[in-house]
């Protein structure tokens, strides 16, 4: 029960991070990899905000969203706009980005250091409740709760308001889009913000859960929100959310019976078993090849 | 002097070597991250086979090590790519990247390979050991670009669809692609393992292999040169920012994230663009003979036969039980309303859909299952209503893909420098001119297809679908696009092309030009045959002018349509009061933009 807890908890941050990955792809058809560098940098900005400006824990995460939603319009402004019409667009798209990406990373050690970084000591209350005879923390609740509303938040906005039908729309057709009076840019960018706030979140909640930030945890976590995107479908916002609470327990459950070491062979090899079975993901659509 | 930069230099080559085997599937337009997982099984496997330096001597022993690596990563490629083949794009790159993590995490956990310790390898591997290997490499692919082989891979990249229909059977390349990557990273595995010394499952990770696309795409993936610069790039921005007395820390890193993009944004190419690509032109005074052609069936012998051909669309009946035949000499045109399934008719005769109902023999070959490349051997070629050419390719490029199924296979030849080869080649050049000049764009041969303007663009396609010497050519809406002058153009030179032999189908929206042009009009309307025979009786056929005008009663009379002022699908009667229509003749297909954005091509 325990272990199955523990899954859920640190499977909704992945699948708050991959729907940030997914956001983008589904409607861009662009990887962004410098996604993993916002999640690092917000970890380490959010450290920062309640280690020196004495903020709390809650207060920190709402101006973590927004200095995400800023480096999504930086990143897509900077590294995707550029692009646009190139016909290498698609590798060019990941190169600028992995570019964007080691750039960030250089400026999180000038401002930070290479050293791993803590939250300050009782940052965190320390409620605990029993459940059903595992041990629960108020903390990983909190993070269950904010992945889940937040997931909940974003499907609301996608398949209700005018933003998110102008976000289908643009995923649809871009052209099509343009014609009918989206304005693809802005929403291009838009997207960008949302998907990079939902990773700085992700990267908060995951420091909390952990209570460390290092450089490195963004690729770390890449490799995961990659295998997440693919198993749930490229593009869809639920199987994000499936997929990433999958691969949680799927960890944590290959740690408990088989050993650490092979936790990331569970982890690909459900990757491509899925990838050959069904290319499309659990819950991604196929889409049609037109002649 | 030169040890002084030995280890740089070693590093450049290891890198370059390690990009080729990036630039090998970019080259196609796949994209994978599985080269660090080949070169990590190749490492391993060379260092620990192979016999020592001690006992065969030094070189020997690298030698070993790197056909034992090669074979392995070239082995592992083939068991990875026949499952994945078929995923394109980022689908590829991340299903190879869950291999490469897979193996890296196996290795760690085995006891041969000292798993995290890591393995230890004698130091053989000389500065110019490297630059040899290196070298042989770049050889390979330098001789691949221009070779049939190579132009078919390219093609493969920038059209897949297109590719096949001129007759390249994409998997088959694909894979060869694959395993060709496969090779050159065992290559740098065995290499990296005899300079590094020690090991580790860890030095062939997720990092590293980004690290390799990333030299490949910096140097540039559409040029042999490319890895080479790109390795040359990466690795002396840290060594120069060390000389000049950037500190280590952060800046070092800022300044090559920096640097790479803006080699990115601003060099679409690559490093490689800044080079000038050479096109080829055909010399004026060769006169040896063309291609071998192939044989043509007889005039009057059958090219197409459909019985009771049928496609349905979840419930929608796109065509229904069409017969037909068409025999050889004959100007087929087929014309319709909008949706009257004409396209649809077409994508089944050429092997691109299969039919749900009914049978079809083209040229002898039943369709359905068949695929594409093959009845496109079988001497169909064609056209089609979006242009599908090889964007950044010339337009000579073009048609020498084209020429695919009547031209030999070159590469291996060309890696010997066999003049067989080279005759080949300029055979091959010159069938290319041929078809350029027979649809007037002689003068823009060197142009990329992307530059050419709409008209030029569909002539290059039929000049294109010419090359490899058709049976049957199918053009799906040639005139879409063009003035009155260009279609009647475009008339003249289909009927010189049936004065030749050919048989050709046609789909077009302009009626006059069809009623010109063809020796029989087929008029389909919502997926069936209305109306079939001599472009006079089409004209008078009251079925067609009320498919096509609404109904017979319109002010609007045969004769009119026979001289085709009034023909695309112009509006019923009945028409909603807003439906968008077209009203002027040959205004078909232009509401659309050129589709020209590859959006699965990667």
């Amino acid at each position: 029960m325990q272990q199955l807890l523990n899954g859920i908890f640190i499977g909704s941050i992945y699948a708050l991070f991959a729907i940030g990955f997914t956001l983008v792809f589904g409607i861009l058809d662009r990887l962004n990899l410098a996604h993993p560098a916002v999640f690092a940098a917000s970890a380490f900005v959010g450290i920062e905000l309640v280690e020196r400006g004495g903020l709390s824990l809650w207060a920190a995460l709402p101006i973590v969203f927004v200095f995400g939603a800023v480096l999504g319009l930086v990143i897509e402004r900077v590294a995707f706009r550029p692009l646009k019409g190139r016909a290498d667009a698609h590798f060019a798209g990941l190169i600028s980005s992995i570019a964007l990406a080691g750039m960030l990373v250089a400026l999180l050690q000038w401002r930070y250091g290479p050293d791993t970084r803590r939250f300050p000591p009782g940052s965190f209350p320390d409620t605990r409740f029993e459940f059903a005879g595992a041990q629960v923390t108020l903390v990983q609740v909190v993070i269950l709760a904010i992945s889940l509303a937040l997931m909940v938040g974003l499907t609301y906005m996608v398949t209700r308001t005018r933003l998110g039908r102008g976000m289908r729309a643009v995923a649809e057709n871009p052209t099509a889009a343009r014609v009918l009076g989206v304005d693809v840019d802005r929403v291009t960018a838009v997207t960008f913000a949302i998907s990079s706030a939902l990773g700085a979140v992700a990267g908060v909640l995951f420091a909390i859960n952990v209570n460390t930030a290092q450089l490195g945890m963004g690729s770390a976590i890449e490799l995961k929100g990659l295998a997440v995107i693919i198993v749930g479908g490229m593009g869809s916002l639920p199987g994000a959310l499936i997929g990433g609470l999958l691969l949680g327990l799927a960890e944590v459950f290959a740690v408990q019976y088989i050993g650490s070491s092979w936790r990331d062979v569970i982890a690909f090899g459900l990757l491509f078993v899925i990838l050959l079975l069904r290319p499309q993901g659990l819950l991604g659509a196929r889409k049609v090849r037109e002649v | 002097m030169l040890d002084q930069y030995a280890t740089t230099l070693t590093f450049i080559a290891l890198g370059a070597i390690f990009a080729y085997s990036f630039y090998a599937v970019l080259i196609a337009g796949q994209l994978s991250l599985g080269q660090a997982g080949f070169a990590s099984l190749a490492a391993f496997s060379g260092a620990s086979l192979a016999p020592s330096g001690a006992d065969v001597g030094e070189i020997p022993a690298l030698l070993i090590a790197v056909v034992i690596g090669m074979s392995v990563g070239a082995l592992a490629a083939v068991v990875l790519g026949l499952p994945t083949m078929h995923l394109r794009g980022v689908f590829l790159a991340i299903a190879t990247l869950g291999f490469a993590e897979a193996v890296r995490v196996v290795l760690l956990n085995q006891e041969w390979t000292g798993g995290a310790q890591g393995l230890g390898v004698p130091r053989i591997l000389t500065v110019g050991m490297a630059w040899t290997a290196l070298a042989l490499v770049a050889y390979w692919f330098w001789r691949m670009g221009r070779s049939r082989y190579g132009r078919a891979l390219e093609a493969i990249r920038e059209d897949e669809l297109a590719a096949r229909s001129m007759g390249i059977d994409v998997g088959r390349h694909r894979l060869a692609a694959f395993v060709t990557a496969g090779a050159v990273a065992g290559l740098y595995g065995v290499l990296y393992a005899y300079y590094v010394r020690l090991i580790a499952p860890g030095d062939f990770d997720f990092i590293a292999a980004v690290e390799g696309l990333v030299t490949a795409v910096v140097g540039g993936s559409t040029m042999f040169l490319g890895p080479l610069l790109g390795s040359g790039f990466q690795t002396m921005v840290p060594e120069i920012q060390r000389a000049v007395g950037v500190e280590a820390g952060w800046i070092r890193p800022f300044l090559a994230g920096l640097l790479l993009l803006v080699v990115i944004l601003f060099l679409p190419g690559g490093l490689a663009s800044l080079i000038p690509r050479r096109t080829r032109l055909p010399s004026e005074d060769d006169d040896a003979a063309g291609l071998a052609g192939r044989r043509h069936p007889a005039a009057g012998e059958p090219v197409v036969t459909l019985a009771g051909l049928g496609k349905e669309y979840g419930g929608v009946h796109a065509v229904r039980g069409v017969d037909l035949e068409i025999r050889a000499g004959e100007v087929v045109g087929l014309i319709g309303p909008n949706g009257a399934g004409k396209t649809t008719l077409v994508n089944m005769i050429s092997g691109l859909v299969p039919p749900s109902t009914g049978s079809a023999t083209v040229l002898g070959t039943a369709i359905g299952s068949t695929p594409v490349h093959r009845i496109a051997a079988a001497g169909v070629s064609r056209t089609f209503q979006h242009s599908k050419l090889f964007n950044r390719l010339s337009a000579l490029e073009n048609v020498l893909v084209g020429a695919h199924l009547v031209s030999r296979p070159t590469f291996l030849r060309r890696l010997l420098w066999l003049p067989s080869a080279r005759r080949d080649e300029r055979t091959a050049l010159r069938q290319a001119a041929r078809c350029l000049e027979r649809v007037g764009l002689t003068s823009l041969a060197a142009t990329r297809a992307e530059a050419l303007s709409y008209g030029d663009q569909r002539r290059l396609e039929i000049a294109r679908a010419l090359a490899s010497d058709p049976s049957l050519l199918i053009l799906d809406e040639p005139a879409a696009g063009m003035n009155h002058v260009e279609a009647a153009r475009l008339s003249q030179l289909i009927r010189s092309l049936a004065q030749d032999g050919l048989t050709i189908l046609f789909i077009e929206h302009n009626v006059g030009m069809v009623l010109q042009t063809c020796s029989r009009v087929v008029v389909l309307n919502f997926g069936e045959v209305i109306a079939s025979g001599a472009p006079e009786a089409i004209a008078a056929d009251p079925a067609v002018i009320e498919a096509y005008l609404g109904s017979a009663d319109d002010d609007v009379d045969g004769g009119l349509l026979a001289e085709g002022s009034r023909a695309d699908g112009a509006p019923a009667e009945d028409a909603p009061p807003d439906a968008v229509m077209n009203l002027r003749t040959g205004d078909a297909g232009t509401l659309d933009t050129p589709d020209t954005g590859p959006r699965e091509a990667t």
